[in-house]
């Protein structure tokens, strides 16, 4: 199974364990990926230009189309952006105009059947847990995870089609795949708060504050993010609360990569964990 | 003194001065901020040894290599070498043949081979190197409309020196003034028949000036004057075809050039070329050829790294402003960028990133930008994603990521941080609400003016209620102005444009768990999303 890899915009500079960790893995299980030059997914310029957005993501929708592969991101906020562009050509009208005429100024084709998965739609539909099982080298055993599900993701599901909105499953069950305990925690579906980065910095904060509480209470040892941005809220901007403050020794917020990588056997180089800043309740454990 | 010592010096004074100019810009740019530079290391051997190890490998791969260019592009690697070492045979060579060539080769002559031929071969080298740039730009679209007038004057300029070389030395080859002054000067006798074979055979053979009645020359007077060419001659002069541009200039078209000697034309050639050349010297230090020496000091400066290094790198206003001067105007950055395909809908040029730098050049400097080249440049930068890509490709190897890092800090900090940033503070909003509307694009779903989308609201307040940010705030009236049922009923009683500045709408993460929710099926998030829209239409220029 080939993917087109779409690793969007923040991974290179500003979370290239995300990177690094999902080209290990995918090496691991098998997945093989190509990577054409994408462009920015539109999800940052949504605020600005729904136009400049739309044609943004249709513009990466016609380059996988030409390439007649389905695009694959860990990146909830690229995944939900490409859906919602994928939607929208298909009941906006004049939007459908628009990027046609675009597209064939650049000799690229009209993206009428291009398919966008998230990572952790391809561990659990494409490989499938068992396969995942399969590889585990070392059984994450007794480790309590709690599992951020991401909400560009979930929501509109209509447009993203991706899990049961309310109730969904597939993140836990890629992480009890590896041997580790999903644990369930009241905010699992909230949003972590990093879209307001820059915009809004009293709402994020507070927003982190209490999600990271919640995961406390939860019992879990560590908590597994599956996108760029909310493993950026919980890891990089955590290293801003003032010293002292009780959630710095929350659990610490581990890439789904990089769980089921030392689940695989895969060493900390790969998975970039160095650059992880608060792993000691892991590494504890 | 003469005209080319006089102008020498004159052309040399203007680039000394430009280049202290341009130097001292980079030191009063006091607008755009340097970060602490941690302090310098305690000299060791061995840092010194590490260092210039550095300096060697960033010297040889990616200066003289141009690794970064080879590794992206073969035909940018081909078109650069091509200019690079062509010029660089060209200057030594036979610009600066007095200096150096005459003391690495004895007997060195111009007109004797290899120089002869190589003069020519680095020409036609620098010419097709300056031809397949320009193709380069041609064919892009996206470089040939963000192309400034100094990136077609420039290589023009290049390509004008070269050209102008070959005419001289085709006039020279043609010319009967210089043929007279020669036999007058090195031929051992003045015999007039000795000197009307010796031309007759010059023609024939060497492209020459044609001597009076070429028809009567005999096969005897070529063979004397064969004899007198290799006794006199051929000791200083190689085959003229050696010169394989210049002599197929002459061969093309033998009257022009034979006319072209009777009224000094090889004189005017050559002051055409030595203008040319030394206006090339004076504007050395301005536009884009500077890059000849900031960016393989750059290069230097950046020790090799190909991506950011971030903020714990010394940011000095020294890196800073040779960083800026060390742009080719290339166009990679824009050609690869990330948010490109958003600038072609929003059409703001300083969203790509060479045009940025541009501007960013302009808002350090003391003159600074004006009222809409602010707005411009304060748009790219909130644009740009930091995706590292336009660094990475920079055949420059400017550290652009953290060039825009710092200058969108300093963009937020003197209140140019967009729409976003405005509605934290009452003057930021107050501004705002004096804004005109502006017409979205009908590609736009207009959600929030069409009734269709809101009037099912039915006020229940689901959307409230799972709201994060409501729930996070202890007084969401104090701190979000309006909730999002608020919104919707204030949509639903035509007050579309009162809801645009309520804080609710700026601090919404978009989680949709709103839209998710409502009973109603009411686009909540994607109408919160369309008066962002609005607004910020509003506050572009």
């Amino acid at each position: 199974m080939t993917f087109l890899y779409f690793p969007g915009c923040r991974i290179p500079h500003h979370l290239p364990q995300y990177g690094r960790s999902v080209l290990a893995l995918c090496d691991v299980l098998g997945i093989s990926l190509e990577y054409p030059e994408f462009g920015c997914c539109g999800w940052p310029v949504r605020h600005e230009s729904y136009e400049a957005s739309m044609y943004s993501a249709v513009r990466n929708l016609a380059i996988a189309e030409q390439a007649g592969l389905p695009v694959m991101t860990p990146c909830k906020c690229c995944f939900g952006n490409l859906k919602h562009a994928r939607a929208a050509i298909h009941s906006n009208e004049s939007l459908r105009t628009f990027c046609a005429e675009k597209l064939a100024r650049e000799k690229l084709p009209f993206p009428e059947s291009t398919e966008v998965v998230h990572l952790l739609t391809v561990l659990d539909r494409y490989v499938g847990t068992a396969a995942i099982t399969g590889n585990v080298t070392h059984s994450l055993d007794g480790l309590k995870v709690a599992c951020h599900y991401g909400c560009h993701a979930l929501r509109p599901a209509e447009v993203t089609d991706f899990d049961d909105p309310l109730a969904p499953t597939v993140f836990e069950r890629v992480v009890a795949a590896t041997g580790a305990e999903p644990v369930h925690w009241d905010l699992r579906l909230e949003c972590c708060g990093h879209p307001l980065r820059g915009r809004d910095e009293t709402i994020s904060g507070a927003l982190m504050r209490r999600k990271l509480e919640s995961v406390r209470d939860s019992g879990a040892h560590v908590l597994a993010t599956a996108c760029t941005y909310c493993q950026l809220q919980f890891d990089e901007e955590r290293i801003h609360l003032p010293a002292q403050d009780p959630l710095l020794t929350a659990p610490p917020a581990l890439l789904v990569t990089q769980l089921l990588g030392l689940a695989t056997g895969l060493g900390g180089g790969d998975l970039g964990l160095d650059k992880n800043r608060f792993l000691q309740t892991y590494l504890s454990y | 003194m003469t005209f080319l010592t006089t102008g020498l010096l004159l052309a040399s004074a203007v680039a000394m001065v430009g280049f202290s100019l341009r130097v001292s810009r980079w030191f009063t740019r006091s607008s755009f901020p340097a970060n602490s530079a941690p302090a310098p290391e305690r000299f060791s051997f061995r840092a010194l040894g590490t260092a210039l190890a550095t300096g060697c490998r960033t010297l040889v791969l990616d200066i003289v290599l141009l690794r970064r260019t080879a590794i992206r592009s073969p035909y940018r690697f081909m078109m650069h070498s091509l200019i690079l070492s062509g010029f660089l045979g060209l200057l030594l060579f036979h610009a600066m043949d007095d200096l150096i060539t005459v003391h690495l080769f004895s007997g060195y002559e111009p007109t004797l081979d290899p120089w002869r031929f190589l003069r020519n071969l680095f020409g036609v080298m620098v010419l097709a190197g300056i031809a397949m740039a320009v193709i380069r730009r041609l064919r892009s679209p996206l470089l040939r409309m963000a192309a400034h007038r100094d990136d077609w004057l420039m290589p023009a300029l290049i390509a004008g020196i070269v050209l102008s070389g070959f005419l001289v030395e085709a006039a020279s080859i043609a010319s009967p003034t210089i043929f007279r002054t020669m036999v007058a000067d090195y031929l051992y006798t003045d015999h007039p028949e000795d000197i009307r074979a010796l031309q007759g055979f010059w023609h024939e053979t060497q492209g020459g000036p044609a001597p009076e009645q070429p028809g009567l020359m005999t096969p005897e007077d070529l063979t004397l004057g064969q004899e007198l060419a290799e006794d006199g001659c051929f000791g200083c002069h190689a085959q003229t075809t050696s010169a394989f541009v210049s002599r197929a200039m002459v061969d093309t078209a033998p009257s022009f050039w034979s006319f072209l000697g009777t009224v000094k034309g090889d004189m005017i050639l050559w002051y055409l070329h030595v203008i040319l050349t030394l206006l090339g010297l004076a504007l050395l230090p301005w536009g884009k050829f500077m890059h000849v020496l900031t960016t393989p000091a750059n290069l230097l400066a950046r020790k090799g790294a190909m991506d950011s290094p971030g903020p714990d790198i010394r940011n000095s206003t020294l890196t800073q402003g040779l960083a800026l001067d060390s742009c080719t105007r290339c166009g990679e950055c824009s050609l690869h960028c990330s948010v490109a395909p958003i600038f072609s809908v929003l059409k703001t040029r300083e969203i790509l990133p060479a045009e940025k730098l541009t501007a960013l050049a302009g808002y350090g400097s003391r003159k600074g930008l004006s009222e809409s080249e602010q707005l411009d440049f304060a748009l790219g930068s909130r644009i740009c994603t930091e995706c590292l890509r336009c660094t990475e490709v920079c055949p420059a190897g400017i550290d652009l990521q953290n060039l825009w890092r710092t200058s969108k800090r300093k963009l937020v900090e003197t209140g140019r941080g967009g729409p976003h940033r405005e509605m934290l503070t009452d003057e930021g909003r107050a501004r705002i609400r004096t804004l005109p509307p502006r017409q979205q694009p009908d590609t736009c779903p207009g959600l929030s003016r069409r009734p269709e989308s809101f009037q099912a609201c039915i006020q229940c307040s689901t959307c409230t209620s799972v709201c994060p940010v409501v729930a996070v705030s202890e007084d969401p009236t104090r701190d979000l102005d309006l909730t999002p049922h608020q919104i919707m009923n204030l949509l639903r009683m035509g007050l579309t444009d009162v809801p645009l500045t309520a804080r609710m709408v700026w601090s919404c993460t978009t989680c949709y768990k709103c839209q998710e929710h409502c009973p109603q099926d009411v686009p909540v998030a994607d109408i919160l999303y369309e008066l962002r829209n609005d607004v910020a239409g509003r506050s572009r220029s």
